[in-house]
């Protein structure tokens, strides 16, 4: 008897481990699985019942993570102040000198020209991916509000990421700190390309890869997305959106890049309103 | 465990709350820039109470549902945590649990071991971006956190399962006689 058991519980147990080995094989590589999508979009409107229910648990936790943080916060802030002052001095300058550039060039749309093309719907993260491995999070907007697989999403700060799969009331947005993401950027003042990849584990920093070395780069410059079109094929993302400030910039040995440390703009670990910019030219 | 139709009810209850809030809280919580995982702990719980096949079936479940509701490859999580809910339902089955420190000690090293299921899990099939050291303080932090959430989870799911429980002794209070003209 006690053998008969063994042997069902030892089959049982292999049935699983053969079942999890043959779906990871199957779904692997797959955007959206239909019935991974159907899922979802069931349990989203309970999802968006324990967000809301939660959030004042949620803001709790996080005002008391957020007061050990605030002490070693202030010096930083204090000293980033100052810079941030005599920047808006040179920042008020060159506004006014580009204002008058425009007029002359006739340029009335700019930066904001390939903003101008999408339509920003803006909705609430309701689920987030307990491995750090994948930065991902539910949001609670899907086909219905005019999302779409590849979709930017961005937050109040800076470029989040992009909508990895939609369904009706809810979408799965691929963070810009998931170890599958990479956006091509460019860093301002200056113009130098490269492409921000995560540092998986590390959700407070990004790498800018693919910098020639003899490119000066510093801290606190921008970077912003890149934006390219070329034969075609564009970049998923418009150009002009702010991705993050440089922390840190070296030269990698043997090699003819440097690696540039970002600190992102968007607080990707606490994301809770976002926008999505539908309606992109590119489809 | 004595699974009947309530038993399996409540199961299923179990499974779909737990992971409603780790989805919907504890990933967005951050306690020094670290979120717990209640799920291995859950799952740990489980095994510990119904044995290696309940740990098993429920760490599937649970990992199932968790990669359906993320739109992620399925089986990645599935594996990991059937793996844990098995490793604490062999415990159960070959020891005595004496001390009340047992369910989260073993739910903090059970957390550690299936964090490191996760992170061979996105090694095998693939990353393509290079990881950081902080990933071993997030482990480490996680498992810390699993440790104190452990304890709780796994005396809610007892007072819950009670009468599936096999062996499990009723707690009742009996009054002391009281003796007339004492």
């Amino acid at each position: 008897m006690y053998r008969k058991q063994v042997r069902r519980r030892r089959a049982v147990l292999t049935l699983l481990i053969i079942g999890s080995f043959l779906l990871l094989t199957i779904t692997y590589g797959q955007s959206s699985g239909g019935l991974q999508q159907g899922i979802s979009t069931v349990f989203s409107p309970l999802e968006t019942v324990a967000d809301r229910a939660l959030k004042p648990a949620r803001d709790l936790v996080g005002w008391f993570d957020k007061t050990f943080d605030a002490q070693g916060e202030n010096s930083r802030l204090k000293s980033e102040l100052a810079e941030a002052r005599e920047q808006s001095v040179a920042g008020q300058e060159a506004l006014q000198e580009n204002r008058q550039l425009r007029k002359l060039v006739e340029l009335d749309r700019g930066p904001a020209l390939a903003a101008s093309v999408y339509k920003p719907v803006t909705g609430r993260v309701i689920a987030r991916s307990p491995t750090v491995w994948q930065s991902t999070v539910t949001i609670d907007l899907g086909t219905s509000d005019g999302v779409r697989v590849d979709d930017p999403v961005i937050s109040g700060d800076g470029l989040a990421g992009r909508v990895a799969s939609a369904g009706g009331g809810s979408s799965q947005v691929t963070l810009i700190s998931d170890h599958a993401s990479a956006v091509s950027a460019k860093v301002v003042p200056g113009g130098v390309q490269g492409v921000t990849r995560p540092d998986v584990g590390n959700p407070g920093e990004l790498i800018l890869d693919f910098i020639d070395s003899t490119k000066d780069i510093h801290r606190g410059q921008t970077v912003v997305t890149a934006g390219w079109r070329a034969e075609g094929l564009a970049s998923l993302f418009p150009p002009g959106l702010p991705i993050g400030e440089v922390i840190r910039a070296s030269i990698v040995e043997q090699e003819a890049s440097q690696q540039v440390r970002l600190r992102p703009y968007a607080d990707l670990a606490n994301l809770d309103l976002v926008q999505v910019l539908t309606g992109s030219s590119r489809r | 465990m004595i699974v009947t139709p309530k038993i399996f009810a409540r199961l299923a209850a179990i499974v779909i709350l737990g992971v409603l809030l780790q989805l919907t809280f504890f990933s967005r919580v951050e306690v020094f820039h670290t979120s717990p995982d209640v799920l291995p702990a859950l799952v740990v719980s489980l095994g510990l109470l119904g044995g290696s096949m309940a740990g098993a079936v429920s760490g599937f479940s649970i990992g199932l549902l968790v990669d359906c509701l993320l739109v992620a490859p399925l089986g990645g999580s599935s594996l990991v945590l059937l793996g844990v809910g098995y490793l604490a339902g062999l415990f159960r089955e070959r020891f005595e649990i004496h001390s009340s420190l047992v369910p989260p000690l073993l739910c903090m090293g059970l957390t550690l071991v299936a964090e490191l299921g996760f992170a061979l899990v996105q090694v095998m099939i693939g990353v393509d971006a290079p990881v950081s050291g902080l990933i071993v303080r997030d482990m480490v932090l996680k498992s810390v956190y699993a440790f104190f959430l452990g304890w709780p989870i796994y005396l809610a799911l007892r007072r819950l399962l009670r009468p599936a429980l096999v062996e499990e002794p009723r707690v009742t209070r009996r009054r002391q006689p009281t003796v007339l003209g004492a």
